[in-house]
């Protein structure tokens, strides 16, 4: 029997560790706390050299400034992000379910030396092939177009995507397959009906990875596109504000709701994935 | 006879499905990749129209006797390491504060993955504000609050203080990556280990060493060697955050689209390539060195 611990000591214990958690809590969370806050503030308030934590005198002004188009063209860099982002990322899984399924279940030479080489690929990427990609883009012409950072996000997620999904096509039964072979469906009808619908909370966390690449990428997007009518959330942001006149609301309210939609995805994808190690083993 | 039936139909039906992303792979990473040693022996003129004119290794020499390309590593080298210590070891350390029960224990978890997620734009300019001179919350805290400082540290204008927020910034951002791996593999260690541990008398630290670490070990190692290449090839966070800090991305990057020398920033690609395989290949070296002392 261990040793028994004592009500107070117990007590001091649990006191401990809810005044570390806050702690933590506090240093991954204050950057937001201070981007909500200040995105509510007034303008003046918002510079003062006396900050304060809560805004003396709330105001959503900023927020609707953001979505005017005549102060600020957000709207169209929102579009723009989620042309990109979305298409990228349905081709990428599109692509990446059959690629996984192959690498999963199939039998065929080569496949470890595949497998290998998308775990090579999946390490060095990025900064290492902008020049390169620059070239071919311009090359292909489409310079300042949409389509070369669709293009682009594709390959940048696709390695991932295929390990992810092939790591997740591992957990479903290999009899559940046969069964329905038996019953007369081909492969093909195997990964729509079998592989598909149930690994579908994979497949979305895999679509939340894609979608979050090509939502937050600011190299590829600052390289490709000249013309501000082109431009994502994180370029266009950052070339606005790289102006002298900063209000500071404005940034803060833009801030947060660039990073809304990537954050309800994720929140989503987490409540999908029941009973998944991270949050099951605490039982046993 | 049915089996190699079956093998040769599954090769063929294989290659259909790995087709689109093969083809996708080996033209925009494969070849890119290839063609960035081609480039490198090229001056390339600005006009894409005209011939580039092969130098031979001039754009290797040309960067090997940069001053800056020196001074980048060592700020690049310094950064990878701070940030792949500190975001590895909070992350660990976080993962086994989670690793119980307790009440709220998902919603934590949530906020902290937050800023893993979250555009680093959208961080940037809270940090920014954060840390800005004049009515920045972080100066009035340590000055006006805590007393840390009399005169604050002008924070984004100076190389040493960009340098430590820099820092800062990724292991704040970085160390939630660390934490869900961590906390994954912990949660498959047996409870039985460790009251096996205790039954023998094994301290705290007793019982990390002989029971946590050997278990986590191949996490720890997979995430160490990402993180580092990660950090190494580090260009957005720090480009957007400050113009003093200059890693070897924004070296690469100002190299190819300010100075429009893409020939030379394409040898600097293949060498920052040969560089992460060497740290790649030494950290592997050392961690199955201690491994197996």
């Amino acid at each position: 029997m261990p040793a028994v611990s004592t009500r107070s000591t117990k007590i001091a214990k649990k006191s401990s560790f809810y005044l570390g958690m806050i702690l933590l809590l506090c240093f991954c969370l204050f950057p937001f706390f201070i981007m909500l806050m200040t995105a509510f503030k007034s303008s003046e308030e918002a510079i003062s050299t006396n900050p304060t934590f809560l805004p003396k005198e709330w105001t959503i002004q900023h927020f609707l400034d953001i979505f005017n188009p005549g102060i600020f063209p957000y709207l169209t860099y929102l579009e723009n992000s989620f042309i990109v982002s979305m298409t990228a990322s349905v081709i990428s899984v599109g692509i990446a379910i059959f690629g996984a399924y192959a690498l999963s279940r199939l039998n065929f030479k080569g496949r470890i030396t595949i497998n290998a080489s998308f775990y090579t690929v999946y390490m060095f990427s990025g900064i290492l092939l902008v020049v390169p990609l620059f070239k071919i883009i311009s090359g292909l012409g489409l310079y300042d177009t949409k389509t070369s950072l669709i293009i682009v996000m594709i390959v940048q997620t696709l390695p991932t995507a295929i390990l992810m999904l092939n790591s997740f096509f591992e957990t479903i039964p290999k009899d559940l397959e046969e069964a329905a072979k038996i019953d007369g469906l081909n492969r093909v009808k195997v990964i729509f009906y079998i592989i598909i619908p149930l690994s579908f909370a994979g497949i979305v966390s895999v679509f939340v990875y894609c979608f979050m690449v090509a939502w937050n990428d600011f190299l590829f997007a600052s390289i490709f596109f000249s013309g501000a009518e082109n431009f994502t959330l994180p370029v266009g942001l950052y070339a606005l504000f790289s102006t002298p006149d900063y209000v500071w609301g404005r940034m803060m309210a833009a801030s947060i709701v660039t990073a809304l939609p990537v954050v309800i995805m994720y929140a989503i994808s987490e409540s999908l994935i029941k009973g998944n190690v991270t949050d099951g083993g605490v039982k046993g | 006879m049915f089996k190699g039936k079956r093998e040769t139909s599954d090769g063929k039906f294989a290659l259909m499905l790995l087709f689109p992303s093969i083809f996708l792979i080996v033209m925009l990473i494969g070849y890119p990749m290839l063609s960035n040693f081609y480039i490198s022996f090229f001056e390339q003129p600005i006009n894409p129209n005209l011939a580039a004119k092969f130098i031979g290794f001039e754009n290797y020499i040309e960067t090997l006797r940069d001053i800056e390309f020196y001074k980048s590593l060592g700020i690049t080298l310094l950064y990878t390491l701070l940030v792949v210590i500190g975001s590895t070891l909070l992350g660990l350390y976080v993962a086994i504060l989670f690793n119980r029960p307790f009440r709220f224990r998902k919603i934590a978890r949530s906020l902290i993955i937050l800023s893993y997620v979250t555009p680093s734009i959208s961080l940037v300019f809270a940090w920014k504000y954060m840390f800005n001179n004049g009515y920045g919350v972080i100066n009035y805290i340590g000055r006006d609050i805590l007393h840390l400082f009399e005169r604050p540290p002008l924070w984004f204008d100076d190389p040493t203080s960009s340098f430590i927020l820099v820092v800062l910034f990724a292991i704040w951002r970085y160390f939630p990556y660390a934490f869900i791996a961590f906390l994954a593999i912990l949660q498959t260690i047996s409870p039985v280990l460790y009251e096996a541990a205790e039954m023998d008398g094994a301290n705290i630290w007793q019982k990390f060493k002989a029971v946590t670490l050997p278990a986590i070990m191949p996490v720890m190692l997979t995430i160490i060697t990402l993180r580092t290449i990660w950090m190494f090839y580090m260009f957005e966070d720090v480009y957007l955050l400050t113009n003093k800090v200059n890693v070897l991305g924004i070296y690469l990057y100002e190299t190819a689209f300010a100075f429009n020398d893409l020939g030379k920033a394409s040898a600097i690609s293949v060498l920052l390539f040969l560089i992460i395989c060497t740290l790649i290949i030494l950290i592997r070296k050392r961690v199955n060195l201690n491994a197996s002392s």
